[in-house]
């Protein structure tokens, strides 16, 4: 998996959750659940929707990685 | 014969637009089951019955009339064995026919109807959505139109195999459970909600996107008029508060170090799919705690307090255009942490998408408020009528605290409730608080 490829999947399960946001609005390198006004279980629900487009499980000790998207991307593509 | 009428959502509601039957005459129903979706200034609601019987006549069609509370919609005939509970709807002569006006007959038709998608009413593609049915994979009747039986017996034969009741299979759509993971926990082999609900538990779970994508079209269809009704439900409701209830504080700080140290234990082990949010705990501990003091588990209704029979804890859910509704988790008390974990998540996503039933609506005892994620460290609730207290939990924050003589850093999380004086004191109400507190000292308990 790519980079670009991991924005996608992101970004399309994000669709889901706040379907008011576009990816150009959103700043890759910060945290998302402030950008967004995500809570616990939106937080939540946005990586079971990723673990199962992906099939890549998401232990809780790796959970902070996904607040930013970058961060998010870059462990997809580490462990794709 | 049973009359079923139009249901009141709450104290405040008077009236509601029925939007769509998902039953037609000659379909068995039992108690639990969606019948019809309604329009109310709470949003959409979807209704469900509380009595057995087989549909014979429904009285009221969808329209845009606002139709009164107690109103009778439809009547049932009550069912005259057991042996038909569970059986799938029984066709009838006038079998499939809608009560929406529909297509005529293709037989009058001068011109071929064009070709597939097969006529179909929009309760019954309603039901094909609800259930996961592609009405393309449908082979339509030999006049061309697609029926409930039709959809239902599809359905069928996509699930296990095995009996499973209506509301079991929109409980997996809603968790994302596949039918055929399911395993009957019944003698008769019927799957039910909550055997799916449990599977749940051990199943990786989402929201189905196909519901969302509907609902999210659903919303924006009307979604301003839905916002404005909203917003005036809540002012009704809140101005109501402040007028009729007066209303006591109590707040105080609770030390979770050791339930959040519990749940990061848990939540290590865990897939995803099964861990626990700390809002599922609070909830968890609330259920607990009003066991213990009943007087604030209830309703206030002609001038008197109404103890509840069960808890049905209201969570306050905002919704992300605004506004929010307070639907219950009904028998709270009842459920463990892993249940109240899928519980909640269930709710939360059913109310961003405008998908509360309405026992969920009508019922919550008491309701609690949790700004905790990324809110404000206390919140002080206003009491939703005719309830006697609402808790609020405010968003967990390191503090240092003094614990047995030594200075810490821990996580705390403030907690109010606001109680109605005509039915408890503030000494009574700073029991459940202390409850709530012990409960969550002994998290491995809950």
């Amino acid at each position: 998996m790519t980079t670009d490829e991991a924005k996608t999947i992101i970004f399309e399960v994000l669709g889901d959750i706040a379907p008011e946001v576009s990816p150009s609005e959103v700043d890759h390198a910060l945290d998302l659940t402030e950008q967004l006004d995500l809570d616990s279980m939106d937080y939540l629900s946005w990586m079971l929707a990723i673990n199962k487009a992906t099939g890549i499980e998401i232990p809780q000790r790796d959970v902070s990685r996904f607040l930013t998207i970058d961060g998010a991307a870059n462990y997809l593509v580490a462990h794709s | 014969m049973i009359e079923f009428r139009f249901p009141s959502l709450g104290a405040d509601m008077d009236s509601g637009r029925l939007v769509g039957w998902l039953i037609a005459p000659g379909d068995v129903v039992h108690r639990g089951d969606i019948v019809a979706e309604v329009e109310t200034d709470k949003g959409l609601v979807e209704i469900e019955t509380w009595a057995d019987g087989r549909v014979t006549q429904l009285l009221v069609e969808p329209s845009d009339d606002q139709i009164p509370v107690g109103t009778p919609l439809a009547i049932f005939e009550a069912l005259e064995d057991d042996t038909a509970e569970a059986a799938p709807p029984v066709p009838t002569p006038d079998g499939g026919t809608s009560p929406q006006p529909s297509l005529p007959p293709p037989s009058r038709m001068h011109v071929p109807p064009p070709p597939p998608p097969a006529p179909m009413t929009p309760p019954v593609r309603h039901l094909a959505h609800q259930l996961g049915v592609d009405p393309s994979s449908i082979t339509p009747r030999s006049d061309g139109t697609i029926t409930r039986e039709d959809v239902a017996r599809q359905a069928e034969r996509l699930g296990s195999g095995s009996k499973v009741s209506p509301l079991a299979r929109r409980t997996a759509t809603d968790l994302g459970v596949d039918l055929a993971q399911v395993e009957s926990s019944r003698p008769d082999g019927l799957i039910t909600a909550d055997d799916v609900r449990a599977a749940a538990g051990t199943t990786p779970t989402q929201p189905d996107p196909t519901t969302s994508t509907q609902a999210e079209a659903d919303s924006d269809a009307g979604a301003d008029n839905r916002m404005a009704a909203m917003r005036h439900a809540i002012s009704r409701s809140m101005s109501r508060s402040k007028r009729e209830i007066p209303h006591y504080y109590l707040s105080t700080r609770i030390d979770l170090d050791a339930a959040l140290r519990w749940l990061d234990r848990e939540n290590e082990q865990r897939p995803l799919a099964q861990r626990l949010l700390p809002a599922a705990l609070l909830l968890r501990a609330t259920a607990l705690a009003l066991r213990e003091v009943p007087e604030l588990n209830g309703h206030w209704i002609d001038d008197e307090f109404r103890p509840g029979e069960a808890v049905h804890l209201g969570v306050a859910i905002s919704l992300r255009e605004g506004g929010l509704v307070a639907p219950g988790i009904l028998d709270a008390e009842k459920l463990g942490l892993d249940e109240t974990m899928v519980a909640l998540r269930d709710l939360v996503t059913r109310a961003r998408t405008w998908r509360i039933r309405s026992s969920e609506m009508s019922a919550p005892t008491m309701t609690v408020t949790n700004l905790g994620d990324r809110g404000v460290e206390t919140v002080f609730p206003v009491i939703i009528p005719p309830q006697v207290a609402m808790v609020g939990f405010g968003k967990i924050v390191e503090e240092p605290v003094a614990v047995e003589g030594m200075l810490g850093i821990r996580p705390v999380v403030q907690a109010t409730l606001a109680g109605d004086h005509r039915v408890t004191d503030g000494h009574r109400g700073g029991t459940l608080l202390s409850s709530i507190d012990r409960l969550l000292q002994e998290p491995q308990k809950l």
